[in-house]
């Protein structure tokens, strides 16, 4: 049976939750290097392919994750292109200096959050071990101590603000390679950490809002998909520590959390049932023998090609796998995501149809005997090549182990964007992957940066009552800061006379409108938006114009052309009145409400309604 | 600063709480580095984060005393006795670079034997011996350590490994390796330099596969030269072994700096240890004949540039202050300013004046690749007639590094002869297509 979240008690299930929030920064350049900032698609000139090591971290251990990463046993393929990536992307030229415009802009931050800023900026290496920079860590360095946000009357707590480098954009994930685009890596990206204290799941897609308006009212940030992620951190009393990285849709961050506390609650319950049975794992054994002749195609085309079968003993699982811990999702889906991180494409559990996958019953029995699983217990097995079955029979048979603790702590990605639910990336990583940046020196934050860093420092309560004035009305105003269309709209507002609300209005309900029936609204040139936008103002085009004309735009055509073509030119008093006195002529008797609604069917696009009314009446 | 601290018993590594405006934070004293402002006082916060406080602007007091200290694992190296044995020579450099947590500066590794832990594969191909040389960068080396490097390794060789790795600073790296070159005669197995462009406490460091790949040239190949291997391309896919007399680091940051000049590389090694090879070789021969020392070297020998606008008079300069022998960049194929407008500017009667004085005047290019001539113009026939030595197609660091040898074994007169005789394989007689930009 699922719960439902909105009737959990938050306080009493010791609900911990805290939020990291990143997003890029609008600057010329990258942030130690002088490549453009920008990601313009363009296709990559080379690839290069590495290979990274988990080396000794600050204590002499290897991380756990960093090892894990390793034992995945990756390629990563960089592809470059000159436009925008160099040698300081790749890991093949030490970075230059710290770009002061991006420092500016995270100080402006921590101004506006109230935070102390350090006496000295001091760069470090905050080691990465997915690939995503060809480094093996990324550099990043705070730039802001305790600040603190304001939602409704509650103050929430922002421990520190840091300044970072983007990583690579992952392209694609085959067997054995990862491959990324080194476009994105360096980008400036500002983080904001909250504490963990907050208290529900509605309150952190509200924190997340708010400090994403804050950082649109900067006027300095990139926006577009991507240009903002959130990662969140949740757990429960009961439970662990799971990180959820990279969420992109804020409107929805509350389903995940939620979905999160779901599935800690039912791993707590799988626990407690697992440990009343005296659960264990036991060693697989080798399967071959059983099933030399099977009909699973699945399994005879790995033994074929000279793969490998195992299979072993969940004593005490029985049932339990099929569990549903989270919408789709059950206790044997969370398994076979750990033997999918170890390159095999699954595993097949005893709480499935194994006829689905051609095991006859006989063969199950064999199984069964061969593993010594009785009724009440339950089996893995994995097919596959010989090296990465006994990967992926680590990794399952680890995560199994941990079923009979509880919670796992693990990073977690999306898995489903409909469902809000989440998948195991990798284990969370431990504290000590943190060291200096020797490369680049720290830099004193004098008073007069700070002062300037001040003056641009971002005021959402100052801004939001100036909107609210601009537009007459305070949820407008509201929507406009929470939309990453912000800039778009103080440019086009600042640049045309057309009325502020209306321009708003476009851009929050028809763009969105417009988006979701497949309209590219945000490929949009904005220098076509100004022209659209001034052709209304000086009364060429009507309102409705101006939305057929976006479709146009997002389609790809130029203003003058698609008001010419589509005949979106506004009508005159004189082309109106013609056009009433024809209906009066074929139809003398007609009522005026009946003539205005029939010029507005007909004429709608180009004809203003007020128009048609001044000249009936 | 460093009063108050004593005064409060608080040193480097103990957990501190700074007071900034009412607020607390706590962490461990971390000392400044020369980057760091004189008052700054920087702590490591529990998140990992370096932080730096204003002296005057904070109360500190103590909470703790020293965190834990830096333990690396323990590194097994197994012996298996179906396997050859290598030795590998440690001598400094980026490859045992490594970040001190306590100072946040880059310190040179005292075990070399860190190096293996993260590269576990080479167990797999050799039984490997470490011995650690010294711990110094390479741009601080000197014909001193060349010597000391010749010796070590010979004894490595002499006493029964099948080969040696020697690791080093990348800078200098083909000075030593041509110095090695002509050192070790008689050579009869493969001695292998290398070193990473990268540090190696990065887990993109090239010093792996260069680390391996080295390893895998010195155990399993026949190539009885000294050899260097490192990335032959930005990827982590193979090593090429280039001539020691023949190598040049190309770039300054790139992991495939060191370039074959002049040549092809001798082979190459993939980062499964497979070796490929691509030109001819002097083969070890199967005797077990010892490695004759000649480990002289001359100190007073230099490299000077020739350039437009250049003054002759350093010629001079080296001359009195006793030089024996001077290398000459020269440009194109070998040239000096000779008939220039204004006398003063031509090297000809500085460079006679000092071959005169017994001192020996190698000219290279400063094209770096191709060969120098002494005949095609008049100017270089001048040169030439003046006593200056065109030095065939050698690189300025190979003829260097050979003069100063010459000169500290052999004396004058034969030194001179040598000069432009082929020894290790650093004089080509032809210059082929495919040897340029590879």
């Amino acid at each position: 049976m699922r719960m439902d979240a909105k009737k959990i008690d938050y306080k009493d299930i010791g609900f911990l939750c805290g939020l990291e929030i990143h997003q890029r920064l609008l600057t010329e350049h990258k942030l130690f290097c002088k490549c453009p900032a920008v990601i313009n698609l363009s296709s990559p000139e080379v690839k290069i392919t590495r290979r990274q090591r988990a080396v000794a971290g600050e204590l002499g251990n290897i991380d756990m994750s960093a090892s894990f990463e390793e034992k995945k046993s990756r390629d990563f393929v960089y592809a470059i292109n000159g436009n925008n990536a160099c040698l300081v992307d790749i890991d093949e030229e030490p970075p230059g200096e710290i770009n002061r415009d991006a420092l500016l802009t995270a100080l402006s931050m921590a101004d506006a959050l109230s935070m102390k800023i350090p006496y000295e900026v001091q760069p470090m290496r905050k080691g990465v071990v997915d690939g995503s920079n060809p480094s093996a860590f990324q550099r990043t360095m705070v730039v802001g101590l305790d600040g603190s946000i304001k939602l409704h009357g509650r103050t929430l707590r922002i421990p520190s603000i840091s300044l970072e480098e983007e990583s690579a954009g992952i392209i694609k994930t085959e067997q054995g390679v990862a491959e990324y685009d080194c476009q994105r890596i360096g980008i400036p990206l500002i983080e904001i950490d909250t504490d963990q204290y907050i208290k529900d799941p509605e309150e952190a897609k509200e924190a997340a809002l708010y400090i994403g308006k804050m950082m649109r009212i900067t006027g300095r940030v990139q926006r577009g998909i991507g240009s903002i992620r959130q990662d969140v951190n949740v757990s429960i009393s009961d439970g662990a520590r799971v990180e959820i990285k990279g969420l992109q849709e804020v409107a929805y961050l509350d389903r995940y959390v939620e979905n999160e506390v779901l599935r800690q609650i039912a791993l707590t319950e799988i626990k407690k049932e697992l440990k009343r049975r005296r659960a264990k794992v036991e060693k697989a054994k080798s399967l071959t023998r059983i099933l030399k002749e099977t009909k699973s195609r699945l399994i005879s085309s790995n033994l074929q090609s000279g793969g490998a079968v195992y299979g072993f003993k969940l004593e005490g699982f029985g049932g339990l796998l099929g569990k549903e811990v989270n919408p789709d999702r059950r206790l044997g889906t969370e398994i076979s995501d750990y033997a999918k991180m170890a390159g095999v494409k699954g595993l097949i559990h005893s709480d499935e149809k194994l006829s689905d996958y051609g095991i006859t019953s006989a063969e199950e029995k064999a199984i069964r005997e061969e593993l010594g699983a009785k009724k009440n217990d339950a089996f893995i097995i994995i097919t596959g090549e010989g090296a990465q079955v006994e990967n992926a029979i680590f990794y399952t048979a680890g995560r199994a182990k941990g079923a009979i603790e509880g919670v796992p702590s693990e990073t977690r990605g999306v898995h489903d964007t409909k469902l809000f639910t989440t998948k195991f990336l990798r284990p969370i990583p431990g504290g000590a992957r943190m060291y200096p940046e020797t490369d680049v020196l720290p830099v004193t934050i004098e008073k007069r940066v700070r002062e300037e860093a001040h003056t641009i420092s971002p005021d959402i309560e100052r801004t939001l009552s100036e909107f609210k004035r601009e537009l007459g009305s305070e949820e407008l105003a509201n929507q406009m800061l929470a939309s990453y269309r912000l800039d778009l709209y103080k440019k086009l507002s600042s640049e045309t006379k057309a009325e502020k609300k209306f321009i708003a209005n476009i851009l929050l309900q028809k763009f969105v409108e417009l988006s979701r029936n497949g309209y590219k609204t945000d490929s949009i040139e904005e220098a076509e938006l100004v022209k659209a936008f001034k052709e209304y103002a000086s009364g060429k085009i009507t309102k409705k114009g101006v939305e057929e004309l976006i479709k146009g735009l997002a389609e790809g055509g130029k203003t003058s052309e698609i008001i010419y073509k589509s005949h979106l030119k506004k009508k005159t008093m004189a082309e109106i009145k013609q056009i009433i006195e024809g209906i009066k002529r074929r139809e003398p008797s007609i009522p005026k409400e009946r003539i205005i609604s029939r010029v507005m069917a007909e004429y709608g696009t180009v004809v203003d309604g007020e128009d048609v009314k001044d000249m009936v009446e | 600063m460093q009063e108050s601290f004593d005064k409060g018993g608080i040193g480097i590594g103990d957990a501190i709480s700074v007071s900034v405006q009412g607020k607390e934070f706590e962490g461990v004293l971390m000392p400044n580095t020369e980057a760091n402002a004189d008052d700054a006082i920087i702590i490591k916060m529990g998140n990992g984060y370096n932080i730096a406080f204003k002296f005057s602007e904070v109360k500190i007091s103590k909470k703790g005393t020293k965190n834990r200290k830096p333990e690396f694992p323990q590194v097994k190296i197994e012996s298996r006795t179906e396997l050859p044995n290598i030795s590998l020579l440690y001598t400094g450099g980026t490859i045992g670079s490594k970040i001190d947590y306590t100072t946040g500066g880059v310190y040179m590794l005292t075990k070399p034997e860190e190096l293996l832990y993260e590269v576990p594969e080479i167990s797999e191909i050799t039984n490997i011996k470490v011995r650690n040389l010294f711990s110094i960068p390479s741009e601080d080396m000197s014909s001193s350590e060349w010597s000391e490097m010749a010796k070590r390794v010979s004894d490595e060789l002499n006493s029964g490994s099948k080969g040696a790795v020697i690791s080093m600073g990348t800078d200098t790296m083909h000075y030593a390796a041509a110095a090695l070159s002509f050192m070790l005669d008689g050579l009869n197995s493969p001695v292998v330099m290398t070193g990473a462009q990268r540090s190696s406490d990065r887990g993109s460091s090239d010093a792996f596969m260069n680390l391996f790949c080295a390893s895998a040239a010195a155990a399993q190949s026949d190539i009885a030269e000294v050899s260097l291997c490192m990335h032959a391309t930005s990827s982590d896919d193979y090593c090429n072994i280039i001539r020691g007399t023949k190598a040049r680091k190309m770039h300054s940051s790139r992991r495939d700096a060191f370039r074959p000049i002049n040549d092809r590389p001798i082979g190459k090694v993939d980062r499964k240890g497979k070796i490929t090879y691509i030109s001819g070789y002097k083969k070890a021969s199967g005797t077990s004949e010892k490695i004759k020392m000649i480990t002289g070297f001359e100190n007073r020998t230099a490299i000077v540039v020739a350039h437009p606008n250049s003054d002759p008079s350093i010629i001079d300069f080296f001359a009195e202050k006793g030089y024996k022998g001077i290398i000459i960049e020269g440009t194109g194929l070998g040239h000096t300013p000779v008939s220039t407008k204004i006398k003063e500017m031509s090297w000809l009667e500085n460079i006679r004046a000092a071959a005169e004085r017994g001192i020996i005047v190698g000219i290279t290019t400063q094209c770096i690749y191709g060969r120098t001539n002494s005949s095609v113009y008049r100017n270089l026939r001048l040169l030439n007639q003046a006593g200056a030595i065109h030095c065939e197609d050698m690189t300025p660091e190979t003829a260097y590094v050979k003069l100063g040898w010459l000169l500290g074994n052999y004396g004058r007169d034969k030194a001179a002869a040598m000069l432009t005789k082929n020894l290790r394989g650093e004089i080509k007689e032809r210059t082929e297509y495919d040897t340029f930009l590879v």
